[in-house]
């Protein structure tokens, strides 16, 4: 698998506190991998550290395959939006963006577009000579998400860019980051995991400074393996239902309405465990509200702890 | 890109932000103004000690300043007070012909310009750091790149202060001087500036590279004027505290360090002093920010 970041045994320490405890992790190139993790996991620190804005106690970090970050061979491949930064207040938005293109090698025509383009993708297109001082605080953030778009960069690190935007551009925020997919690497750090589901492809669970699960997020989910049936009501006799499609497995949650059938995709799809299952479910004096595939991220998040 | 050009671009951003920087519009105007009030009450005094003059020798008196005072300053009294002043043979044989006007434009820059310097850009940096501004360029652009545009962009700005004060220090001679006789002391007062300019290069050096030290803008102003403080104790404590032995005897290695030791050769009309003193200022100012660098290099952002 090519990988875009790979890091391995980061140790940072802050006095006696350690932010990364061995963390290891590795990013597959054109991923969109999601980290989660609750506060103070080491999430932004991972971040900042492949930036190259912290200096680590230990551990090895190959960015792009050439090394740790360094301006003179990443400059321009590599883009973060950073955590708890403002942008300078009395810059106007176009203009500080064609900078930024500028410094990171573009030419001043490229920079100019790039910059013009961007912004009008996040909706800030009649604001672009507005000095940032004046603009809300979602407006900012946008300023914000789209400096980490000029000129294509090879890899992307967001950290919330979610948070503090209108539902309406959090959507639209979605879909702008879907887009990337196949084409550069995108890594968001998010406690926000309905976002990351739509969005990613790969999560890691990071805990205490160390990954501690790194997958496909249909694998953490069971996309590929779980269909769960949403139900009025509890079904009277699981074991019928059992019988019906003997090569799953059947869970009923505590509450009895939601049903489980995990199955091994390489024996049956998800079309043919519900020709198998439904007549059957259908049969007793449940009602079937929904079915959806795998389980959510939160669930199967919250599960993992 | 070569990093000649990154720094280049980032000096030039850099002063285009701080022109639209409330806070640095606001001291640059008070310098311009005090620049210009000076002038005028320097002028306003030389006509008043004119109309003196005059009348203590039952001349004609004149409702425009500078009538006299072409006498006045190439007297011999005016020419010992100046040699008294200015302590140094050699700068007094420069600039006993100068114009007083111009003098007192030169004495002026020089003496406020430390703290216009600290007052325009002695937080800069640190507000960078503290907003977490920096977080945005530093992966686009060297760590070195940023700070030396930072310090370049700032220079240009000081030199922009410099100049408008200037200009104005020029106009209000050529009104209340006018028909006086006097010469026109425009390229002269440019020059001033151009000097004064050169001489802020260290501050500019000494306050930036303490910028890098904090987040905070406040504390960076704070460390900078106590910076020129110390400056000022240790030009104090060279001119009035070194002796023949002793400890006292090692004083004059710490004028190493100082910019005001330098000032001097900016005061001298020979290409050779005003050279060095150039080259001295400049480098002083460098490895000031480069003390401040040397942290920042290897600080966790």
């Amino acid at each position: 698998m090519d990988i875009a970041i790979d890091t391995r045994d980061l140790v940072k320490c802050y006095g006696a506190r350690r932010a990364l405890d061995g963390l290891t992790l590795s990013v597959p190139r054109y991923s969109l991998l999601g980290l989660i993790g609750p506060n103070g996991a080491g999430k932004t620190t991972w971040m900042m550290s492949v930036a190259g804005f912290l200096r680590l106690n230990s551990g090895s970090i190959d960015l792009l395959g050439e090394g740790p970050f360094d301006t003179r061979a990443h400059r321009g491949r590599l883009s973060i939006l950073p955590q708890d930064s403002d942008l300078p207040l009395e810059s106007r938005p176009l203009e500080l963006l064609t900078h930024y293109g500028l410094l990171q090698g573009l030419t001043r025509r490229e920079a100019a577009r790039s910059a013009a383009e961007i912004l009008d993708d996040v909706h800030l297109g009649d604001r672009v000579n507005a000095p940032i001082r004046s603009l809300s605080h979602g407006m900012r953030k946008r300023v914000m998400i789209a400096q980490c778009f000029l000129g294509h960069p090879e890899v992307i690190l967001l950290d919330e860019p979610l948070s503090g935007l209108d539902p309406r551009e959090v959507s639209h925020m979605r879909d702008l980051i879907r887009r990337r997919r196949g084409r550069q690497t995108v890594v968001i750090s998010s406690h926000n995991l309905h976002d990351i589901e739509q969005v990613c492809d790969h999560v890691a669970f990071v805990e205490k400074g160390r990954a501690v699960r790194v997958a496909p997020l249909a694998e953490v989910t069971g996309a590929a393996s779980l269909l769960v049936y949403h139900l009025t009501c509890a079904p009277l006799d699981l074991g019928a239902l059992a019988a019906a499609a003997p090569q799953t497995t059947l869970s009923l949650s505590s509450d009895g309405l939601q049903l489980t059938c995990s199955y091994h995709p390489r024996d049956l799809s998800p079309d043919a465990v519900n020709r198998l299952l439904l007549p059957a479910l259908l049969d007793q004096p449940c009602g079937l509200l929904s079915v959806s595939q795998g389980s959510s991220l939160e669930s199967a998040y919250l599960k993992s702890l | 890109m070569s990093a000649l050009r990154q720094v280049w671009r980032v000096a030039s951003y850099e002063w285009f932000d701080a022109l639209r920087s409330r806070r640095a519009l606001v001291v640059l105007l008070i310098y311009m103004a005090a620049a210009v009030c000076n002038m005028y009450w320097s002028i306003s005094f030389l006509h008043k000690v004119e109309t003196k003059l005059a009348s203590a020798l039952l001349l004609q008196e004149s409702s425009r300043a500078g009538v006299v005072s072409t006498a006045l300053w190439k007297s011999e009294k005016y020419q010992e007070l100046m040699r008294a002043m200015v302590n140094n043979d050699e700068v007094y044989r420069d600039i006993s012909g100068k114009h007083p006007v111009e003098l007192i434009y030169a004495w002026f820059a020089f003496f406020y310009t430390p703290l216009l310097v600290v007052l325009v850009a002695g937080s800069r940096i640190a507000e960078d750091l503290g907003s977490g501004a920096v977080r945005y360029v530093i992966f686009r652009t060297s760590r070195a790149t940023w700070s030396v545009g930072k310090f370049l962009g700032q220079a240009l700005m000081i030199g922009f202060a410099l100049l408008l004060s200037g200009v104005g220090a020029y106009l209000v001679a050529k009104v209340r001087l006018s028909g006086s006789g006097a010469p026109d002391l425009f390229l002269n007062m440019a020059q001033w500036s151009l000097r004064a300019w050169v001489f802020s290069f260290a501050y500019l050096g000494l306050a930036m590279g303490l910028s890098h030290l904090t987040k905070s803008a406040s504390k960076a102003t704070a460390l900078g004027i106590l910076a020129i403080t110390v400056c000022f104790i240790v030009t104090v404590l060279l001119r009035y505290f070194t002796a023949e032995t002793g400890w006292r005897s090692y004083l004059p290695y710490l004028g190493v360090l100082v910019p005001e030791e330098h000032k001097m050769y900016l005061w001298r009309s020979a290409l050779a002093p005003l050279v060095s003193g150039t080259v001295y200022l400049v480098t002083l100012g460098f490895c000031y920010l480069l003390c401040g660098y040397a942290r920042f290099r290897k600080q966790d952002l």
